[in-house]
């Protein structure tokens, strides 16, 4: 056990220090919004391409991937700096982190130079389709369905919540095309061009509010989709879905760090020296707040321990949990405690970042309304306690 | 940053839990707890095994190791529940002496603890429940050749077994430490919750104490502060171990008892209050091992560290304790079975050096930027 990283890590840490002082977009450039979570604007995309060709996007990975083949140290520092000025790579999370790296692991060489390299130097933009109307949590009984037809692969049926997909080039989608075999053993994962005749993108807004498109239906009729573009094995859909995202996975711990820091550092900022600063009651839940963040730090730097000493790191669920259920806990807590001063849906709570959620301007009930996207989306909270329950504590499934 | 033990820790944990299994199992703690056993037995075999001397300076006769193999050894007296002097003596008395003593104070008065022949004790809080060096009254004016004390502590941990009792008290309006010996004090003993964690209640009035049993020179409020950051993590860590035990024991029976025809483990209600009751032990421990790596490197973060662990462990034997005992049912609710030795356990750590709520305000008062 050791607080530091030993001076390697630490000279790769002032590289990237200094790579950043250098080539950060200036404020001035930094205005634009991004549309959805796959409509990202000109400046972010700009800087997302300088950071692959500088090899700082997803330093584990080789150069050409837009990497320097860093260590998991390393790699660990890199988020620390990105964590630290509220910067993220990528205004397309669900296409640099998961589809991009989907492919990378599990394509050819054809997807990769195709999809998975132009989505990391934000070229295109890529959308998730997971979810169905009847597959949420019980993913594996999706049933939009692909059947093999010669060269292509024939799509019918429908996703939904998939984000940002009316905005993406492309969709990687998970599809039945195996429907005699139990269910997680007949699943594809295909990439699909979201102009493809035949695939319509419904966006509907969400809870933020009537003018927020993000969240789409995707519907599927005929769809037509060549048979080069299935990732992986036919009906090894499943190991894609599910274990497959390690590497990113084991930092991702990262963004719920920053998440969490940031909206307690927002309530502090409200809080002032108002009376809340001397209320016992408040003080009492805002240090719980302040562990829960620190735990999972600590958490976090545990699980890269342990993945350094070849250990599988098995706590991402964990991490998760106290990431997203903490930043509903903070929100809630502002709300329980400024009372009446919440009620000004335009009173500002945080500072502007350019990569951040919102302008700033997000209420308090805002702020815990889109908390919810963490507890739910990406295996709600309860499927994580399952998972906890079964794989961590070895449980008997019911 | 490396948050984890290293190979040579793992083997010390190993250790210390074989010793412990054997030495103090369910059965010997329940002998304290319902014969009142005398635990002196269990300490002449941790002196044998050199524990007290583990993390304490080579300068004294220790063996130096760090604050986080200390650590290890806490978590596990706290899984076996174990009765006796090692808190007190070297996560109280020690650090105390260590912090506000001279070289030769630290020699005189650790030595013999080194060598196992000697323990220890802090008296420190009044009754304010602050456990703060600020909320210090007791005093100690000339006299007699020596000083004589004034005033009462409470909640003093073996405060009538202890060989010596670090008293903290005030002399012109400093804070100082006296050593005393414990057979010069009237002390009168509480019934305990948790009879293998004992308080004493320490009356000083009158009580006259040598020119060299007090240490150091100057204002001590600082130095025990820092001593206190050791006592308060160590706390927290026994309680994590006994929390640890708990949920052991309630995994071990949710696998095998069957209701409905299956594991009452397969209920859903039962794994969501177990996963939460993982989160809690997994929280407190990070905060736990994180504050003894603090004091280890003497990190300025240190004193917002022994917060964070005593008042998560705080939190989580609060579910624990609860969810735990819930879970086994009636069998849980008798008196013949083992899971209350650690129940017990659990909850006295939370009541003793500042309640969780209590180091929660600290915490959050510190990032409003107030003190
Ligand atoms: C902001 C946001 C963005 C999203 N983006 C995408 C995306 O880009 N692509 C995509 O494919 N999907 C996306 N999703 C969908 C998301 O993955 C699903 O909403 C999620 O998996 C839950 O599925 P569901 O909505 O059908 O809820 P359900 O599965 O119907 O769950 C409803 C409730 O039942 C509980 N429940 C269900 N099963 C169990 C169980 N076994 N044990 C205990 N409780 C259970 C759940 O925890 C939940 O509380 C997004 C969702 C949100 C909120």
């Amino acid at each position: 056990m050791q607080l530091r990283f030993d001076e390697a890590t630490e000279a790769f840490r002032s590289k990237f220090v200094a790579w950043l002082d250098a080539n950060l977009p200036a404020p001035s450039t930094t205005g634009e919004r991004p549309t959805s979570s796959a409509g990202v604007p000109s400046w972010s995309r700009a800087f997302q391409r300088r950071m692959f060709d500088d090899g700082w996007l997803v330093p584990g990975y080789p150069p050409e991937h837009g990497g320097r083949n860093a260590g998991l140290s390393e790699q660990m520092v890199y988020f620390e700096e990105l964590a630290g000025r509220h910067v993220s790579r990528s205004l397309n999370p669900q296409g640099l982190g998961i589809v991009a790296s989907s492919i990378i692991e599990f394509g050819d060489d054809d997807q990769r130079r195709d999809y998975a390299i132009p989505i990391l130097r934000a070229e295109i933009t890529a959308a998730l389709g997971m979810s169905e109307p009847g597959a949420g949590s019980d993913l594996a009984g999706l049933t939009t369905r692909a059947v093999p037809d010669g060269d292509h692969f024939v799509v019918n049926g429908q996703k939904v919540w998939t984000s940002g997909a009316h905005d993406a080039d492309m969709l990687l989608a998970f599809v039945r095309t195996d429907p005699d075999v139990p269910k997680h053993r007949g699943i594809s994962a295909l990439i699909i061009d979201t102009d493809t005749p035949g695939l319509e993108c419904r966006p509907f807004p969400d809870l933020m509010g009537p003018d927020h498109l993000d969240f789409n239906e995707v519907f599927f009729d005929d769809v037509v989709v060549p048979r080069r573009n299935l990732v992986g094995d036919l009906n090894d859909g499943w190991r894609i879905c599910t274990g497959a995202l390690a590497h990113e996975r084991a930092m991702l711990w990262v963004l719920w760090s920053e998440g969490l820091d940031t909206s307690i550092a927002d309530l502090v900022r409200c809080v002032g020296d108002t009376p809340l600063a001397e209320d016992d009651v408040f003080l009492d839940r805002l240090g719980s707040l302040l562990i829960d963040a620190e735990a999972l730090r600590l958490l976090g730097y545990r699980g890269l321990a342990r993945l350094q000493r070849g250990l599988v790191a098995a706590d991402q669920s964990l991490l998760k949990l106290m990431g997203s259920e903490g930043q509903r806990d903070v929100a809630l807590l502002a709300l329980d405690a400024l009372g009446a001063d919440a009620l000004d849906q335009r009173k500002g709570t945080s500072v502007f970042q350019p990569w951040g959620a919102n302008r700033g301007d997000a209420s308090w009930f805002d702020r815990f309304l889109n908390s919810f996207a963490g507890t739910i989306s990406g295996g709600t909270s309860e499927i994580q306690r399952n998972i906890i329950a079964e794989r961590v504590l070895g449980l008997p499934r019911g | 940053m490396d948050f984890e033990l290293d190979d040579d820790q793992r083997e010390l944990q190993r250790a210390v839990r074989e010793v412990l299994d054997k030495e103090c199992p369910p059965a010997y703690v329940r002998r304290i707890v319902d014969e009142g056993h005398d635990p002196t037995d269990l300490w002449d075999t941790l002196t044998g095994l050199d524990w007290p001397a583990l993390a304490l300076a080579p300068e004294v006769g220790g063996l130096g190791m760090t604050w986080v193999d200390q650590a290890i050894v806490l978590e596990e007296l706290g899984y076996a529940s174990a009765p006796g002097p090692f808190l007190a003596t070297c996560t109280q008395f020690a650090p105390a002496v260590h912090q506000v003593g001279t070289a030769d104070e630290r020699l005189r008065f650790l030595g013999p603890v080194a060598r196992g022949e000697r323990t220890g004790t802090l008296a420190f809080d009044e009754g304010s429940g602050s456990w703060d060096p600020s909320d210090v009254a007791a005093t100690a004016v000339a006299g007699e050749g020596g000083w004589v004390m004034a005033g009462t502590k409470e909640f003093v941990v073996d405060g009538d077994t202890a060989d010596e009792v670090a008293v903290a008290l005030r002399i012109d309006g400093e804070l100082r430490l006296a050593i005393v010996p414990g057979g010069d004090l009237d002390a009168e003993p509480i019934d305990p919750i948790d009879p293998t964690t004992r308080h004493a209640r320490i009356r000083l009035d009158g009580v006259r104490i040598d020119d060299d049993r007090l240490l150091g020179a100057g204002d001590a409020t600082h130095a025990l502060r820092s001593a206190l950051e050791e006592s308060v993590t160590a706390v927290a860590l026994t309680t994590v171990g006994a929390c640890q035990r708990i949920l052991d024991l309630d995994l071990g029976h949710v696998k095998e008892r069957h209701q409905f025809g299956v594991p009452i483990g397969s209920f859903q209600a039962v794994k969501h209050k177990l996963a939460d009751m993982y989160r809690d032990v997994e929280r407190a421990r990070a905060l736990g091992y994180f504050a003894a790596l603090c004091i280890a490197e003497d990190d300025p973060r240190r004193g917002r560290a022994a917060a964070m662990a005593k008042a998560s462990a705080g939190e989580c034997q609060r579910r624990v304790v609860q969810d735990g005992l819930q879970l086994f049912g009636g069998i849980g609710y008798s008196w013949e079975h083992d899971l209350h030795l650690y129940l017990r356990r659990a909850k006295v750590g939370d009541l003793h050096f500042g309640t969780s709520s209590r180091h929660r305000r600290h915490i959050a008062r510190l990032a409003l930027g107030g003190s």
